[in-house]
């Protein structure tokens, strides 16, 4: 260290004190650190959805917008419902209710691939019959980034909590996962 | 020269050698000097009282209460990335952004302070851009400097100046800010000749840019809303009376008739009912806010005057106020000494000892000549001067210390071409404007 340097240093340290510390305690609060402001590179994003996943919020679509990546809308019905029903209905009553929500499932895809389209994402869709936790734990693996509606698995009575398979699934995916 | 003038001079020598050093704390190094004359006797006790300006200390004491209240709840911050957020992505938007809003808040606040708060943002911004921040940063101390120096209270100088010679808030307001608005658009129009080709962003980085500070939300930046609330206000009502403190007591016997129409309000009064009330007001932990006034820096400003006021009591300002006169012909020239003098001695020697040395010195001219055009000679000098190297003013050594400690290098030499310019070209601006209203 030249002398310049020490004596800026000396002065420095005269004149503030300890307050720049405190100051920068301060904006850590709020800005974001060198690493934090690294995008990772994330090129297919998976998205959950199902019955109680209606639509996919602006906010979101802004945040995934930064990453130029493929997405994959998966739309899972509960394995463990149809087991039910084919236990309690019969097999014709089953295959209707799972018509019914298949043709639910594909207007919601379709819905929501061209409202993704419109934002200029290239878009995959998936339906399936499976486990709305271990499944999606499963494909995270093939995707960079999950993201994941706050009601995705959950009754439609529920407002503003996040629902307990969207948390497990955020404890068991090692991809980093969006909720939304 | 008695052996008692030598001794006030060696002191004072001495004691400045050790504040440009700075391997003794500045506040350490003052109080010896005064410890040094006071033990000697070359300043009795009562001279002592009548040397320390109580008015600049009284109002700097004010002003740091006030400014270490409305710290507290946010409010640089949220000036912060509101300015980035106004940049919209652009970086000669961000330094001219920057470079005003720096100007405005050290014209009301102290520039440390102003730019301790600012620069974290601005080096964040500049690192968002993927830019060289040294352009901004450089261009952030100038427009500290040049903002500080358009008002009473902007610059430790003039609180000083105005302390001792009795000037008004307005005064400043009348004969330095246009000169300051001149030299703003003269500095940011040289910043961008300088630096303006090394500010290309493409649009990719500018879209990352705007997005992500548009992330940032200056509204959780505010701690303590508040007090946030309370501070703007008080703020403004300071200012306010700032405005009129000369001419409160004709206002007030409007409302009040027993209130004396004479009756006028010093700076540092001012200054010291805005912290009561803000203190008042915001419900403050007074023991927390008075641990954060910067002590070193009054007991500093208090040395000083002692060290100065040894050389007024042997004589030795009389002396060279003497030889002054003798030499210059008229006041024109006396501005074109002073200023100069001023303004090249501040780059040196830092502008806080600086004027106080010259203070008493214009006092002496004052026998022989009309001193009033010689303050603001001394003003525009020692705190544009303060520019001219990395250590002439206080918030170039901030600056610049931050840029260090987040590994951006700015040498003393780096900053002394692009200073010494921006001196020059300021302070010559500046002379030429009070020459013409004084001068001729």
């Amino acid at each position: 260290m030249g002398y310049s340097s020490s004596l800026i240093q000396r002065k420095f340290k005269d004149i503030v004190g300890r307050r720049y510390e405190a100051v920068l305690k301060d904006y850590s609060e709020f800005l974001l650190t060198d690493e934090e402001m690294l995008v990772p590179e994330v090129r297919s994003i998976l998205i959950p959805l199902d019955l109680f996943v209606h639509d996919i919020t602006d906010e979101a679509i802004e945040v995934l917008s930064a990453y130029n990546a493929t997405i994959t809308l998966a739309y899972i019905t509960d394995a463990g419902v149809i087991e039910l029903l084919e236990q309690a209905l019969n097999h014709a009553s089953t295959e209707e209710f799972r018509a019914k929500k298949e043709e639910y499932g594909r207007e919601l895809l379709d819905r929501t691939t061209a409202k993704l389209k419109g934002h200029g994402f290239p878009v995959q869709t998936r339906m399936f019959i499976g486990h709305k936790g271990d499944d999606v734990v499963r494909m995270a693996k093939n995707h960079d980034m999950v993201a994941l509606c706050r009601r995705y698995a959950d009754g439609e009575s529920t407002d503003v909590s996040v629902s307990p398979i969207v948390l497990r699934i955020c404890q068991r995916v090692e991809t980093p996962a969006l909720i939304y | 020269m008695d052996t008692v003038a030598l001794i006030a001079v060696a002191v004072f020598l001495f004691t400045y050698a050790l504040i440009i050093d700075e391997r003794i704390h500045r506040a350490v190094a003052a109080m010896l000097g005064a410890a040094i004359v006071v033990f000697l006797g070359v300043v009795p006790w009562e001279a002592l009282l009548e040397h320390v300006d109580f008015g600049t200390i009284f109002l700097l004491l004010g002003m740091m209460i006030i400014v270490n209240t409305a710290r507290g709840s946010g409010l640089f911050e949220f000036i912060a990335i509101r300015t980035a957020k106004l940049a919209n992505g652009s970086p000669i938007r961000v330094l001219v952004l920057f470079a005003l809003v720096t100007a405005v808040v050290s014209a009301f606040l102290d520039n440390v302070t102003t730019v301790l708060l600012l620069t974290p943002m601005l080096l964040y911004v500049a690192r968002v851009m993927k830019l060289n921040p040294v352009p901004f940063l450089v261009t952030e101390i100038f427009a500290s400097n040049i903002g500080g120096a358009a008002t009473l209270i902007g610059d430790p100088p003039n609180i000083m100046i105005a302390s001792s010679a009795g000037l008004t808030f307005n005064e400043f307001l009348i004969h330095l800010a246009p000169i300051m608005v001149v030299d703003m658009a003269i500095l940011l129009l040289m910043m961008y000749l300088i630096y303006g080709r090394s500010m290309k962003v493409n649009a990719d980085e500018r879209r990352e840019m705007v997005r992500t500070l548009n992330n940032l939300d200056e509204r959780a930046a505010i701690t303590d809303r508040a007090l946030f609330r309370k501070s703007v206000t008080v703020i403004a009502f300071v200012v306010l009376l700032f405005f009129i403190h000369d001419r409160i007591g004709e206002i007030l016997h409007i409302f009040l008739p027993f209130v004396d129409p004479a009756m006028g309000l010093e700076p540092a009064e001012v200054a010291l009912i805005g912290a009561a009330i803000l203190l008042f007001w915001s419900r403050q932990s007074p023991e927390e806010i008075f641990e954060k006034i910067e002590w070193p820096a009054l007991f500093f400003f208090g040395g000083l005057f002692v060290i100065v006021g040894a050389l007024v009591e042997t004589g030795v300002i009389a002396s060279i106020a003497a030889v002054m006169v003798e030499n210059v012909g008229s006041t024109g020239e006396a501005m074109f000494i002073v200023t100069w003098f001023a303004a090249i001695a501040s780059a040196i020697v830092d502008n806080i000892p600086l004027t106080a040395a010259m203070i008493p010195l214009i006092h002496d001219l004052g026998a022989t000549m009309d001193v009033y055009p010689l303050w603001w000679s001394l003003a525009l000098g020692a705190c544009l001067g303060g520019n001219g190297t990395a250590i002439g003013a206080s918030a170039n050594v901030v600056v610049i210390g931050i840029a260090e400690r987040e590994g951006i290098g700015i040498t003393f030499i780096d900053f002394l071409k692009v200073g010494m310019l921006v001196l020059f070209v300021t302070v010559g601006v500046g002379f030429g404007m009070l020459w013409l209203t004084f001068g001729m």
